[in-house]
């Protein structure tokens, strides 16, 4: 039996400090198994944001451990952690989070020549034609438009294999269709790559084409 | 109501936002404050004493005795205002001390009953009066002498009567050739020193019984209509003073302008500053458009707000300055061999005000328009927002006015606009330059990946390649903080190289030798084992005509002068001193024109070199006839070359030379030099010189170039105090750069870190990044104001090329280091925190 892509144990979180301390995330346990796709929805406010941002190894919890692929980075060092993100897991942000300085496929290069994967401008490039904009690689994020932003996003969060992709309201920040087109790229790509997936949306229809469906308010799942 | 908005609600909303603007207007004019504060106290303790340096209300004085008409027109004028007058001779000759067997060279000042009408002499025991001698303080120090000792002043031997301890008449002297002593007037002509050829000044100086400007005023009018030679000179107390704070004047003047440098340095930085701000706030504006505020009153509030902040800042300053300046002062006075004074004048300080709040308001103005130019409408529906373009015309007001600021902190049209068109170039030059280098990088990485040659340096070189105009300002303040540095620095090396180095530069300047003087002194000084070098004849002209034509002197009296006026002045005397040779000192170059001929000839005029400034300064060019005066001969000659002259030299240098043969018979004096010789050679010389020629002068040039050295030292370290506070605010406005372009980027770092990039290694691009601007800013700003120093030296001192590695090493480490670490420090919390914010709900 393979080993659960995430395992999260009795994880804590709080935010502030004396009377303004705030508890985002009380206790919870979660198990996800590899190749899963599980659509995390709640009210806003509810903690789902908070909870990637401790699977994703961007935050650390204040109790609880959490295992990725099998090895708990609520332990790791800070290089540890890095490190260990930036082979294991892939992240597509709401806001696209493209490095303004470089242009699409420098954008997809990035995580790549990172961790010293060689080939990097010819795998960026395939992917760029896999989401469609191999016409626009040498563009900058300032001349692209949300959805191909988007687009080359998921790109760069692929580029590298990870075992788990992270979406945090992918569609958020786009209209209905070019929100719908992305995300249809989005559940191809996690399809042909078996990539376990772990989407943040407060969108219930887009949650329903996940073959999981979590739901957090105040900090518990229910 | 709507304007209160934006002082309280604005403050207490954007607290960091007017703190940094805050300190960055404070510490740019603090530097012009500080100045305006200073020079205004020199300008005030001249005023004050202006009638103390003159001694008198009005003198008119010669480099020669009146002629008995001159006497009579300057008597006949001063008649019609009841008057007290007296006579006073100023002559410079060597004076021996028999005790000490000594001699040195003395500034003898002989003076009539009466003197002076203002001012006072002290005497550490006694009264002054005309007719005994007096040495100065500074002149019984040197020699160990004091009351009851014998002087040999020319051919008379004469006891000391006192020790002047004060003497208001030497005013703020900066530097002076000799110490001064006072000898009975009715005693001069009995020591020989008033031979013709010797160097000296005769004046007449007058008391109105009544005093009232306007009479003074027009009796200068009436006696420059009546005497038409220009070798005679009317003086004023404030002309006086003038003259005396000319020393102080350039320093201030420079220290002004390296102000000014602070000054635009910092307002490029409220410029950035405020750019940030309102885009930063610019939906805020929009909603307050959309609810009825109309652009106009926006821009009214926020230019009402800058008042506030910049009057808050001035007052902040008027209140600090005052201990500040009182704690400072003792120094200051020390450093510019002047006493300042604890009193300030807020006046000074209020009469620059409305141009430095007009400077800084025109810096916004491109910003206003901008705003102006927004269309919130659409604005506030847009998902990103943008202020409206700027166009570089919208800088013209504030590049005008920088102008007409920097000629009037320069007094000095020239001095001002090279100082504002150099700024300019240093600007040009500056984007000219990061284009350059975007464009190369350009190349450099087209069609490679991030990794080149490590990915912390890709990312950084792909950041430069892409960065806009804060790029630009970033290089540009910077840039201009290292060049003042540099300027400076290389400017100091080469003034102390020029006086320090030369070897071969005399050790001893001689004057006033009488023909009849040569023979003998050249065997005594052979004898002495100190041959005389560069014996040059000097005789005394008049320029009389040019082309035929009478010159004549465009003499004024004015209100407000320049610098350029002053010197100019200065120049446009008819007399001269003059001499003939048909060869080239070390010291002398041809700029235009030909050498004289080895033989000269009687079919033509003889041939005339002139010095450049003076042949510009005069309107006279290659080929010109001038017709020179000598001793009621007339001479003319034609213009052959136009020559350089580097003073400094301490050779015999001469505006006008002539070619030899027509003046040979002429009456002159003679200089002469003596090369480098051991100190006893030196005053053994002098010494036996002393006895047989009594009226001939010596310079010690080595004594004169420590005294030139410790002036020069002296207001070097008030430049370069004011070079520092430029940089520091160039720093201040970088941290403000740095700081904000990190945290605009502030998702890019999270993103990196996020996609494995650890903090040590974010550090490390920001670094790269930031590292090759301050590279290159550095290096051009350090080139930059070398080049400008070796302008300067040579179009201004005359000094030779050169460099100094080490003072252009150290200050790059050093600049390199503040810079990074500004950098590090600027960025430690970006990078530092986790990169949690990238994600929506947070």
């Amino acid at each position: 039996m393979s080993v659960p892509a995430i395992i999260m144990n009795n994880v804590k979180k709080s935010y502030g400090s004396g009377e303004t301390r705030v508890e985002v995330l009380k206790q919870i346990s979660l198990e996800i198994p590899v190749g899963d796709s599980v659509a995390l929805i709640g009210r806003s406010g509810s903690g789902k944001s908070t909870l990637l941002s401790l699977l994703a190894g961007l935050d650390r919890p204040d109790a609880g451990d959490i295992f990725v692929e099998g090895e708990n980075i609520a332990l790791m060092t800070e290089k540890e952690l890095t490190q260990f993100r930036a082979s294991k897991m892939g992240i597509v942000f709401q806001q696209f989070h493209l490095v303004s300085t470089l242009t699409a496929i420098e954008n997809v290069m990035l995580p790549l020549e990172i961790l010293k994967i060689p080939d990097a401008f010819h795998k960026a490039n395939n992917l760029l034609q896999s989401v469609g904009l191999s016409h626009r690689r040498d563009h900058l994020p300032s001349q692209l438009s949300g959805g191909e932003s988007q687009r080359v996003a998921i790109a760069r969060a692929l580029a590298t294999n990870p075992g788990i992709l992270f979406a945090d309201e992918p569609s958020g920040n786009l209209d209905e269709d070019t929100g719908s087109t992305v995300m249809d790229l989005l559940f191809q790509m996690v399809e042909k790559t078996k990539t376990t997936l772990i989407l943040v949306t407060h969108d219930q229809e887009l949650a329903q084409r996940c073959r999981r469906i979590v739901h957090l308010e105040h900090g518990r799942f229910v | 109501m709507k304007l209160r908005f934006f002082l309280s609600k604005e403050l207490k909303k954007y607290p960091l936002f007017f703190l940094i603007f805050f300190f960055t207007t404070l510490l740019g004019t603090l530097g012009l404050i500080g100045i305006s504060l200073i020079s205004g106290r020199i300008q005030e303790k001249l005023q004050e004493s202006a009638n103390e340096l003159l001694t008198s209300d009005i003198s008119v004085s010669a480099r020669r005795e009146f002629t008995v008409i001159e006497q009579k027109i300057l008597f006949d004028v001063l008649s019609v205002y009841p008057n007290d007058h007296y006579h006073v001779i100023d002559l410079y000759s060597m004076v021996s001390h028999h005790r000490k067997k000594s001699s040195r060279l003395v500034e003898i000042r002989s003076t009539q009953a009466g003197f002076p009408f203002y001012g006072e002499i002290i005497l550490r025991d006694g009264e002054f009066n005309n007719q005994e001698l007096y040495i100065s303080q500074d002149l019984a120090d040197q020699w160990e002498i004091d009351v009851g000792e014998i002087l040999k002043v020319g051919d008379v031997t004469m006891k000391i009567s006192g020790i002047v301890v004060r003497d208001s008449s030497l005013g703020l002297r900066g530097f002076s050739l000799a110490p001064r002593i006072y000898f009975p007037l009715e005693k001069l002509s009995a020591t020989g020193l008033t031979k013709p050829g010797a160097t000296g000044s005769f004046a007449y100086h007058f008391k109105l019984k009544t005093f009232d400007p306007n009479n003074i005023k027009d009796i200068k009018s009436l006696l420059l209509q009546r005497i038409k030679d220009s070798a005679i000179k009317i003086t004023l107390p404030t002309d006086a003073s003038e003259q005396t704070g000319r020393v102080f004047n350039i320093i201030t003047n420079f220290m002004a302008l390296s102000a000014l440098i602070g000054l635009i340095l910092s307002l490029v930085g409220v410029f950035y500053l405020y750019q940030s701000h309102l885009h930063a706030r610019l939906r805020d504006l929009c909603v307050l458009n959309l609810y009825g505020l109309s652009k106009n009153t926006i821009a009214l509030g926020i230019l009402f707000q800058y008042s506030i902040v910049f009057f808050i800042v001035i007052a902040f300053e008027l209140i600090g300055i005052v201990p500040l300046y009182q704690a400072l002062a003792p120094t200051l006075s020390e450093n510019l061999g002047f006493e300042l004074g604890k009193a300030i004048s807020f006046w000074r300080i209020l009469k620059d005000l409305p141009f430095l709040y007009l400077l800084s308001l025109l810096i916004l103005l491109p910003l206003i328009l901008g705003l102006l130019r927004t269309e919130m409408g659409v604005q506030i529906k847009a998902q990103k927002i943008s202020l409206g373009r700027f166009r570089f015309y919208d800088f013209f007001p504030f590049a005008f006015f920088l102008w007409i600021f920097s000629n009037y902190l320069a007094r000095s049209f020239r001095t001002g606009s090279i100082f504002f068109f150099s700024i300019f170039v240093v600007f040009i030059l500056s984007i000219a330059l990061v284009k350059i280098g975007q464009w190369s990088i350009k190349k450099l990485v087209n069609g490679k990946g991030l990794s080149l040659p490590f990915i912390e340096f890709g990312i950084a070189l792909r950041g430069l390649m892409r960065s806009g105009h804060k790029l630009t300002l970033s290089f540009l303040s910077l840039a201009m903080g290292a060049a003042l540095i540099s300027l400076i620095l290389q400017l100091d090396v080469m003034i102390l190289n020029e006086f320090l180095s030369d070897n071969k530069k005399p050790s001893l300047f001689l004057f006033d030798i009488q023909e009849e003087q040569l023979g003998p002194l050249v065997f005594l000084a052979r004898e002495n084992e100190t041959p005389l070098e560069f014996i040059t004849p000097m005789i005394r002209a008049r320029l009389e005509k040019v082309n035929g034509q009478k010159f004549i002197k465009k003499k004024q009296d004015y209100d407000f002068r320049s610098s350029e006026e002053d010197e100019a002045d200065r120049f446009r005397s008819h007399a001269l001193n003059l001499t003939y040779r048909n060869y080239l000192t070390k010291a002398e170059k041809i700029v235009e024109g030909a050498s004289f001929p080895q033989k000269g000839s009687s079919d033509r005029l003889p041939y005339v070199s002139i010095e450049k400034r003076w042949a510009s300064r005069m309107d006279v060019s290659i080929g010109d006839r001038l017709t020179f005066d000598v001793q009621g001969v007339e001479i003319e000659g034609l213009v052959r070359n136009i020559k350089e002259v580097k003073w400094t030299s301490f050779y015999p240098n001469f505006f006008v030379t002539i070619e030899p043969g027509v003046l040979d018979g002429a009456p002159k004096t003679f200089l002469a030099t003596i090369l480098s010789v051991p100190k006893e050679k030196k005053l053994s010389l002098q010494r036996a010189s002393v006895d047989k020629f009594p009226n001939v002068s010596f310079i010690d040039v080595e004594e004169l170039i420590i005294k030139l050295t410790n002036l020069f030292t002296k207001s070097r370290k008030a430049i370069e105090l004011m070079s520092w506070l430029s940089l520091t605010i160039g720093l201040i406005i970088l941290y403000g750069l740095s700081h904000d372009q990190v945290y605009r980027r502030y998702y890019d770092l999270a993103l990196l870190k996020s996609l494995g990039l650890s903090p040590w290694r974010l550090r490390i691009n920001l670094l790269c990044e930031f590292g090759v601007v301050f590279f290159t800013a550095v290096s051009f700003g350090l080139l930059i104001g070398w080049s400008m120093a070796q302008i300067i030296g040579f179009e201004v001192f005359k000094l030779s090329w050169s460099i100094d590695w080490e003072r252009i090493l150290y200050p790059f480490l050093l600049l390199m280091l503040l810079c990074l670490s500004t950098i590090l420090i600027a960025s430690w919390r970006a990078v530092q925190s986790r990169p949690r914010e990238l994600l929506s709900d947070i």
